[in-house]
């Protein structure tokens, strides 16, 4: 707001040239300063994208320290994660940020049907990310991997206190009803894979009551009740792994054994859930401008959004190999 | 005010003259290359699969790239002025020292750590005796 004030005495006729008129004011050289040249909308969006780089560096940066700082950290397949959904992601949110763009572009060349198209097309992408991301939280739930303790099962180490853990789920009321009747079931009654899980479990059982319980045996107690995958493209840790008891009697919820997943479950919930939360800011932003007219004039709005949204791409670029692959 | 609006002017003709769909479109598909390349360390083709350090450093430089694609083109630094700078490289500072300032307190936390903690986290031996006890599970679900 001072510029214009300052470059009053200019205003006389050399308002054009503004670096060459210092021949009529002596000593004085004043020249008209324009500001950024850029509107104020979008250098709000950047401020604000600046703090945003800043935020997702520190969780970022905090889960690679986190990360490599530990004893052990489970390989991806042990946590149920799937590469190729990952990268199908990546690939959806790409597209995303395409469609974006092309809805700028239309919106300037005043063609605002098509610019409406590109805008749906990217917030079906969006919502479609999120419909992936839903999906593979609830891989996560249904192993028990949780990022707190009432629902997480996951216990840290092959010890008495897994042991004990374990015999205190098998000893619950409800539990041993439903126990007695898998019990009685006759062998007929049940499939192949129920069969074999309900020997595993006579195992675990008879494995958890002997007090002159060691290391190993407990292994093999947590790889009955949930095995961990192989490594590779061929052991997939979606869906073709082998089959632990959890997976055959989902009422079970008995403890499961994964060194280090507490903190992978906290950093990896917190990491994908902030994303989450800003595909979702997004996707409220592409809704409401798709009640407006998207040509040239309300182009600008849909730059801003536009930067949000190629940053909140921005961060899944880095998550992906970061949570996937490392 | 009529003063303060010049200059977006400018700037809004200039934005018009950058664009073009061919170059997004080939910023797409370096994307979707360089997606497919980091997908490739996990692929059973990948040669380094015993050194992960070289699939780590091969994806950060991937995925730098494919942030710089995206910074540049579809958010359109290319094109911006000078105060791209300010805003980008004092944010990036910050963050790198943050993760540098991590490491003494949270990356090298388990150089020193007491007995009661010692005793209840997990250590290396305990993968190696789930990987150990879960062998034969494994390999028979594969046949």
């Amino acid at each position: 707001m001072s510029s214009p004030a300052l470059s009053v005495p200019h205003d006389h006729g050399h308002h054009d040239d503004g670096h060459h008129d210092d021949g009529h004011h002596g000593h004085l050289k004043l020249q008209y300063q324009p500001g950024l040249p850029l509107s104020r909308g979008k250098l709000i969006m950047w401020l604000f994208l600046s703090t945003e780089i800043m935020f997702f560096a520190a969780l970022l940066g905090s889960y690679i320290v986190l990360r490599f700082g530990a004893a052990v950290w489970p390989k991806p397949h042990h946590v149920h994660l799937s590469e190729p959904i990952g990268a199908f992601n990546t690939f959806v949110l790409i597209c995303s940020s395409v469609t974006v763009v092309l809805a700028l572009e239309a919106a300037r060349a005043n063609k605002t049907g098509l610019a409406k198209i590109w805008m749906l097309a990217t917030l079906l992408l969006g919502s479609l990310f999120l419909g992936v991301k839903g999906y593979e939280y609830q891989a996560k739930f249904s192993h028990g991997i949780y990022p707190w303790a009432p629902h997480g099962l996951i216990h840290e180490r092959p010890d008495l206190y897994y042991g004990s853990a374990v015999r205190a789920r098998l000893e619950e009321p409800a539990i041993i009803d439903r126990l007695k009747t898998l019990d009685e079931t006759p062998a007929d009654q049940l499939t192949e894979e129920q069969v074999s899980a309900r020997a595993a479990l006579q195992q675990v059982r008879a494995l958890v009551i002997d007090p002159n319980q060691q290391a190993f045996e407990m292994a093999v107690v947590a790889d009955q009740i949930m095995p961990l995958p192989a490594e590779g493209p061929g052991g997939d840790g979606h869906g073709g792994h082998a089959q632990g008891i959890n997976d055959v009697f989902p009422w079970l919820r008995l403890p499961i054994l994964i060194p280090g997943g507490n903190m992978w479950a906290s950093t990896y919930f917190l990491l994908t859930g902030f994303h989450a939360i800003h595909v979702i800011v997004g996707l409220i932003v592409f809704a409401v401008l798709l009640g407006y007219t998207l040509g040239p004039k309300n182009a600008g709005m849909i730059e801003n959004a536009g930067l949000y949204w190629h940053f909140v791409d921005l961060v899944w670029i880095f998550l992906f190999p970061v949570l996937y692959l490392f | 005010m009529s003063d303060q609006t010049a200059p977006h002017d400018h700037t809004a003709g200039h934005d018009h003259g950058h664009g073009g769909l061919g170059k997004y479109i080939a910023v797409f598909l370096a994307l979707c290359f360089l997606t497919t390349m980091s997908f490739f360390t996990y692929s059973a083709a990948w040669p380094w699969r015993d050194q992960p350090q070289v699939g780590w450093a091969f994806m950060m430089a991937v995925s730098c790239t494919k942030a710089m694609l995206v910074v540049l083109f579809f958010m359109h630094v290319w094109w911006e002025a000078n105060w791209k700078y300010v805003l980008t490289i004092p944010a990036a500072m910050m963050a790198i020292f943050l993760v540098i300032m991590l490491i003494p307190d949270v990356g090298l936390r388990n150089r020193m750590v007491s007995q009661e903690r010692a005793l209840h986290m997990a250590r290396p031996s305990d993968l190696l005796l789930l990987e150990r006890a879960g062998g034969g599970q494994v390999e028979s679900s594969h046949h």
